[in-house]
């Protein structure tokens, strides 16, 4: 069994807020201007993130399924004169890097994770094999427009950043385990993200043959 | 930088190139052949011409369902059914493309049948019913550095989370959308890439890739002796000017006397191959350095693992092709243009760079 | 009397860049543009190529051309006035 204690934990669920809405609360967070190239997501998961952040040694896993929806979106439209600003804002993990870099962040890990109804348990299981002492685990998904309607973009937004530690701590929230299973069954990352924000406990099938257990002390 | 020292073995490995396969690309390298050539960037939208790789018989724009399934499971076949997609068999997947050339294409209005390859999970559930695979798949992507990620996942999979076995499988194909964006970026453009050498203009190629490596413990001639990786997070397209990040990556790795050639990253940038080709000099002074590019194109995120594949069959080859498509003054006087015969080296180190100052690489040993 | 390509150039950075804090007559017509007290970098130097490359049916070639040509609003009205077309230029 693979295991870990949950140290801190923030979530942001804009809910029926309006994406301009959100972006207005959250850009006092951050830099003067850093906010006119930052995306909704890499604005949630920034904030989230960035209360998180601790040693210089921390290893920090990204998911997410859909990515930067918006950026997406926006970069198909600028064709045929595609925008440059864009196309990198597009890649994954952008969100990641539009938190870290804005902190000018040097870190030695960082495992951006893709995937459907296996992610949940794949992220898990990459921020417990990593060796480091601290884990940070950020994602989450951002509303899209007209690729959403398509099917491909996301039909919430959100965020989450959670620290994951071998050791306990003085005063953990939760305890992280997963262990092998012939279970069928799945986690979906928008359900991981309700269960960390409402502090709700699980234990299920997650996916791909792993058994989670989120176990609120 | 966070290296670690892996005794997991490469028990099978292959690649897939406009070439053909690993032994066939290097062949093509060894007689100083390039698969590049001028295409027209939008695809059947025109466009000023850049340097492109593509599968022989492959347009650029995408294909419902995409023509490079077919490829992909001639790759695959000496490994596909293998019980790969369970907690024991995992199998961990590395792209930065996905199926993004099926979103552009319904996009561009070429029909609703795109849809369902388009994003990356959709296009990973696709291969994953083709290829008979179960649902215990890792899906990483972080641009250039992707396939290094993906192994050294892999192999804590192996190490420590229970795995017999990990098939690691990497893939990109182009498409409008990046041929685009590079182009946007004007690193895409008329010219053709000549990874490390000091000339005025930089420029890259692109390429189709894909490739996969079997890691196990005790199967294989050859292991992954070390990885390291390390993220600037300094900006999105450029690197700390003094290169420190390129430092610290290679300093994470084992210096224990081995006597090493460099297989870089070295897409044909300026800045970049200049700050690389200076630090790998300074790691490792003397070490020739070597960098595929310039023949391939750039295979994106598949390219750790496709040029792993090409640098395991150099070595059973007994030769490593030279800096395809370079020529003098180069940055460093460690760059090879020229093949050379590696039989006295003691293993391999393969370097990657990414967007956002991401770095890795990993020591390729005979185990 | 300011030049009006100047002018223009500058209307185009701070639209084009979505620059709230900022107003044309900010920028100065040899003050560097990356890397100074605007906060650019080489991605919106970019954007700014894109801009500038439709409004004026100029071709930047590389990025290295690009960051010659956007040293300062004035370089840069060199490098337009070289290659443009005099019509697409503002009177």
């Amino acid at each position: 069994m693979l295991e870990r204690y949950l140290e801190s934990l923030r979530t942001d669920d804009p809910g029926a807020e309006a994406p301009a809405a959100t972006r207005e609360r959250l850009k006092p967070r951050f830099a003067p201007g850093a906010a006119r190239r930052m995306t909704l997501l890499g604005m949630m998961v920034g904030a989230s993130l960035h209360e998180l952040l601790g040693p210089a040694d921390d290893s920090i896993v990204y998911s997410s399924s859909f990515g930067e929806g918006t950026a997406l979106e926006g970069f198909l439209e600028s064709f045929p004169t595609p925008s440059p600003t864009l196309f990198q804002t597009s890649i994954h993990p952008s969100a990641a890097q539009q938190a870290l870099i804005g902190r000018q962040r040097a870190l030695p890990e960082l495992l951006p994770l893709a995937g459907g109804p296996e992610l949940v348990a794949q992220a898990a299981l990459a921020a417990l094999l990593a060796p480091a002492e601290r884990v940070l685990w950020c994602g989450g998904e951002e509303r899209g427009t007209w690729l959403r309607e398509a099917g491909l973009a996301s039909d919430r937004s959100f965020a989450f950043a959670l620290a994951l530690t071998r050791a306990r701590p003085a005063a953990p929230l939760a305890r992280l385990a997963l262990e092998i299973s012939d279970q069928p069954g799945a986690l979906a990352l928008p359900a991981w993200f309700d269960l960390l924000h409402a502090r709700r406990a699980w234990s299920g099938a997650a996916g791909g043959g792993w058994h989670l257990r989120l176990e609120w002390l | 930088m966070v290296a670690a020292s892996s005794p997991v073995r490469v028990a099978a490995c292959d690649c897939l190139t406009p070439f053909g396969d690993a032994r066939a690309t290097v062949a093509a390298l060894l007689r100083g052949e390039r698969a590049l050539r001028p295409v027209p960037v939008r695809g059947v939208e025109g466009g000023d011409a850049v340097p492109l790789a593509l599968l022989p018989g492959r347009a650029l724009d995408e294909t419902a369902p995409p023509a490079w399934l077919a490829p992909l499971r001639q790759l695959l076949a000496p490994v596909i059914a293998e019980g790969w997609g369970t907690a024991r068999r995992p199998v961990c997947i590395a792209s930065s493309n996905f199926g993004v050339g099926s979103i552009y294409a319904f996009r561009r209005g070429h029909g609703d049948a795109h849809r369902a390859t388009g994003t990356p999970h959709d296009c990973v559930a696709w291969l994953r019913r083709e290829f008979g695979w179960g649902e215990n798949v890792a899906t990483f992507s972080h641009a250039c550095v992707t396939a290094h990620l993906a192994l050294l996942h892999g192999a804590r999979l192996v190490q420590a989370g229970g795995a017999e076995a990990a098939l690691v499988f990497a893939f990109d194909f182009l498409s409008p959308f990046v041929a685009g964006g590079f182009h946007a970026l004007k690193i895409l453009n008329a010219e053709f890439p000549a990874p490390y050498q000091a000339r005025a203009t930089g420029a890259i190629g692109l390429g189709d890739g894909a490739a996969y490596a079997v890691l196990a413990r005790g199967v294989g001639d050859f292991a992954l002796a070390a990885h390291a990786v390390h993220n600037e997070m300094h900006h999105f397209t450029a690197n700390q000017a003094d290169g420190a990040g390129f430092d610290r990556v290679l300093a994470a790795l084992p210096a224990d006397g081995r006597r090493l050639w460099l297989k870089g990253h070295g897409t044909g940038t300026l800045d970049a191959g200049r700050l690389e080709s200076a630090a790998l000099a300074r790691r490792f002074p003397g070490a020739p350095l070597v960098g595929w590019k310039g023949a391939l194109g750039h295979t994106l995120g598949s390219c750790g693992l496709v040029e792993l594949a090409l640098a395991l069959a150099a070595v059973r080859a007994g030769r490593t092709p030279g800096t395809v498509g370079a020529a003098s003054p180069t940055f460093t006087p460690e760059v090879a243009l020229a093949a050379f015969d590696n039989a006295a080296f003691d293993g391999v180190l393969c370097a990657s760079n990414a967007f956002g100052g991401a770095h890795a690489a990993l020591l390729l040993a005979h185990a | 009397m300011p030049d009006p390509l100047h002018a223009h150039l500058k209307q185009l950075i701070v639209t084009t860049l979505r620059l709230e804090d900022l107003t044309p007559d900010q920028i100065k017509d040899e003050d560097p543009l990356i890397g100074s007290g605007l906060a650019l970098d080489s991605i919106d130097a970019l954007e700014l190529v894109v801009t500038l490359e439709k409004e004026y049916g100029i071709k930047i070639a590389s990025s290295e051309e690009s960051r010659e040509a956007l040293a300062t609003v004035a370089s840069l009205a060199r490098f337009i006035r070289a290659r443009a077309d005099p019509a697409r230029l503002p009177a």
